[in-house]
């Protein structure tokens, strides 16, 4: 569309989309304002907690329930921007950490014996893909929102997994199981050490020493090694894939992406056994690291991973997001989390307060975000 | 007189007791645009829809190239040649003009599904066939929903085009956008002509849009044909009559001055 202005210039359309300088290209990625929060949290903890939050043992707890809240928050991010949620994560959580821990102190169902760390995960993950399935066949076949379905599986699991513990172990934990980690490679996998040489490379360098002048921290916990390797699949599939675009096109315009030849239902059943395979993760890490199982692991975690991937700048409305948002973001909330054990001085509830107020303000953020980007010029 | 592309005999659609379409004829030719007009409820959306393929018409024939041709789904359309840009579009706002263009036909390297997309190519074809039918996108990365009415509906019809559509159909592209936005869009249907290969069909209800383009008319009205010729023999016709169902646009101003 060309005209003529007054000055004689012909102006196209198209001129009027100012292209902007590299800033503002940068302030407009969906993973700033999850950058910036972050930012302003890691920097206020370091001070208030005259930088023990991140000496050598603070770095290890920090990051462990950093790549915790990670893990949990990418899958659940991935549904979000196919416009599903899974409120049954928790619950999910909390019945694969029981059936590992109870085939390891019990032996594996129909009498085949005891159970190796690794058949008595693999077959966990059978049952806990197999219940992602059928969540996502549910929706798909119902039409029903995802929330209603996935918040029935939050109370079916949930029950289930009290159920089964009550009747076969008698009590809804399970404590002092053999140190899985020191025998089996396959458990030090999940509740080993990763990353061994950065705390060596920092004791050689004169830090990380303990009171006794030794090394004082070994590695990151296993589950640091688990979140990277999640984020990394799951940022390259949804940048850099077929299945990334119509993961996008799922959560956008649906009926667009089907009329395209998107297999939308297919993708959607996909992620929710993701989300499955992400609190599988999640519980096999806690369960071999500390050796124990509780009916009550993973309460209210979904509600957190959710949150998380909302400050991470994915769309509630879906058909964005990104993966590097919600690293961010879990940096933010697995910081703001463990704040207490390195500033005594503050009560540990404002945790949940600095959520809500986090969580309020980006949504507004997002919102503005998606309005830029809809509403045209 | 060239073979039709497409020839549409005797076609009749019914809705149980509802006779949408009852016994329509219509050619279409190679490097025509072809008017189809008429009020609402005419039967323009059940003829559109039988020809993409997502009703099957109650009797009557469609032939593509001479062969008759049986749809089961939009799928099948598409496979023939059909390209159908709806009213909608099918875009999604959010992802960006590349991913929206090769959308469930992606250039990838690799495992199908999985495999690594071709951004860079993917990129430079898109920009290359908006460029064809007259836009310059600056940056194929930019969300369909920064793009302007008009722009979206030329990525539509690019898209359509670069995935072998031979019959373009058009489901009023003009409606609900500002002046100029129509203007761009007619554009963009005159320089899909030029190419000759492709057949359009452009339905519309605004007979200022069709007078301008078109070089065959078609008129429906209540399920039937009551009117066609080329541009050269409508010329002393009042198409605007044929619009309103056949009857001289004087009564209609009595009527109104009557209710």
């Amino acid at each position: 569309m060309a005209a003529q202005s007054s000055l004689g210039v012909t102006r196209s359309e198209a001129d009027r989309l100012r292209p902007g300088g590299r800033l503002a290209a940068l302030a407009r990625r969906p993973e700033v304002g999850a950058f910036v929060v972050m930012v302003v949290v890691i920097v206020s903890i370091a001070v208030a907690s005259n930088g023990q939050a991140f000496n050598a043992l603070g770095l290890k707890n920090n990051l462990s329930i950093i790549a915790q809240f990670g893990i949990i928050a990418i899958g659940a991010a991935l549904l979000m921007i196919a416009r599903e949620y899974d409120l049954s994560i928790g619950s999910m959580i909390g019945f694969a950490g029981m059936s590992m821990a109870m085939m390891l102190k019990w032996g594996l169902p129909f009498g085949l014996g005891p159970a190796t760390p690794a058949s008595a995960f693999f077959l966990t993950l059978a049952m806990t893909l197999a219940i992602g399935w059928l969540i996502g066949t549910i929706v798909v076949r119902s039409g029903l929102s995802s929330f209603i379905v996935t918040l029935s599986f939050l109370f079916f699991l949930r029950g289930l997994t009290e159920v089964c513990f009550r009747a076969i172990n008698g009590s809804t934990q399970i404590s002092g199981l053999p140190d899985f980690k020191e025998t089996s490679a396959f458990a030090y996998l999940f509740g080993g050490e990763a990353f061994g040489w950065f705390y060596d490379l920092w004791f050689l360098s004169g830090g990380n020493v303990n009171r006794a002048g030794a090394q004082w921290v070994t590695g990151f916990d296993a589950r640091l090694a688990w979140w990277f390797v999640v984020a990394l699949l799951a940022w390259l599939v949804l940048s850099r894939t077929q299945v990334g675009n119509w993961i996008y096109a799922t959560g956008d315009n649906r009926e667009a992406a089907r009329a395209n030849g998107v297999p939308v239902d297919k993708v959607r059943i996909g992620l929710f056994m993701v989300s499955a395979l992400c609190a599988t993760i999640f519980a096999a890490c806690q369960v071999f690291e500390t050796n124990t199982a509780d009916a009550a692991k993973g309460n209210l975690k979904e509600l957190e991973a959710i949150a998380i991937a909302v400050v991470g700048g994915t769309l509630m409305t879906g058909g964005y997001g990104s993966i590097l948002g919600v690293v961010f973001g879990a940096v933010t909330f697995g910081l703001v989390a463990n704040a207490v054990f390195f500033i005594p001085a503050i009560d540990g509830s404002y945790y949940r307060v600095f959520v809500g107020v986090v969580l309020l303000a980006a949504v507004f953020l997002n919102e503005r975000v998606r309005k830029r980007i809809t509403g045209g010029l | 007189m060239a073979e039709p592309l497409i020839r549409i005999e005797g076609l009749v659609r019914r809705f149980g007791p509802f006779t949408a379409l009852d016994g329509v004829d219509i050619d279409i030719y190679r490097g025509e645009i072809h008017a189809l007009l008429g009020d609402n409820g005419a039967g323009k959306s059940t003829l559109i829809k039988i020809l993409s393929g997502v009703h099957p018409p109650s009797a009557g024939r469609i032939l593509i190239e001479g062969r008759e041709v049986h749809f089961r789904s939009p799928r099948d359309a598409t496979a023939a040649g059909i390209g159908t840009v709806y009213q909608d579009l099918a875009l999604n706002p959010l992802m960006s003009v590349t991913r929206n263009f090769f959308l469930g036909r992606e250039i990838y390297r690799g495992p199908p599904a999985f495999g690594l997309l071709d951004m860079k190519t993917m990129d430079a074809i898109t920009r290359e066939e908006m460029r064809k039918i007259g836009i310059d996108i600056a940056d194929p990365s930019q969300a369909v929903g920064t793009l302007s009415g008009g722009q979206r509906q030329t990525l539509a019809i690019a898209r359509a085009i670069y995935f072998g559509a031979k019959v373009l159909i058009l489901d009023e592209p003009t409606s609900a956008l500002g002046q100029k936005q129509q203007m761009e869009v007619l554009k963009t249907i005159m320089r899909v002509r030029r190419r000759g290969d492709v057949a359009i069909v452009l339905i519309t209800h605004n007979e200022v849009h069709a007078k301008l383009v078109a070089d065959r008319f078609t008129f429906l009205a209540l399920g039937q044909v009551i009117g066609r010729g080329t541009r050269a023999e409508l010329e002393h016709e009042d198409i605007r009559d044929l619009m309103a169902g056949g009857r001289p646009i004087g009564d209609l101003a009595r009527e109104l001055a009557a209710a």
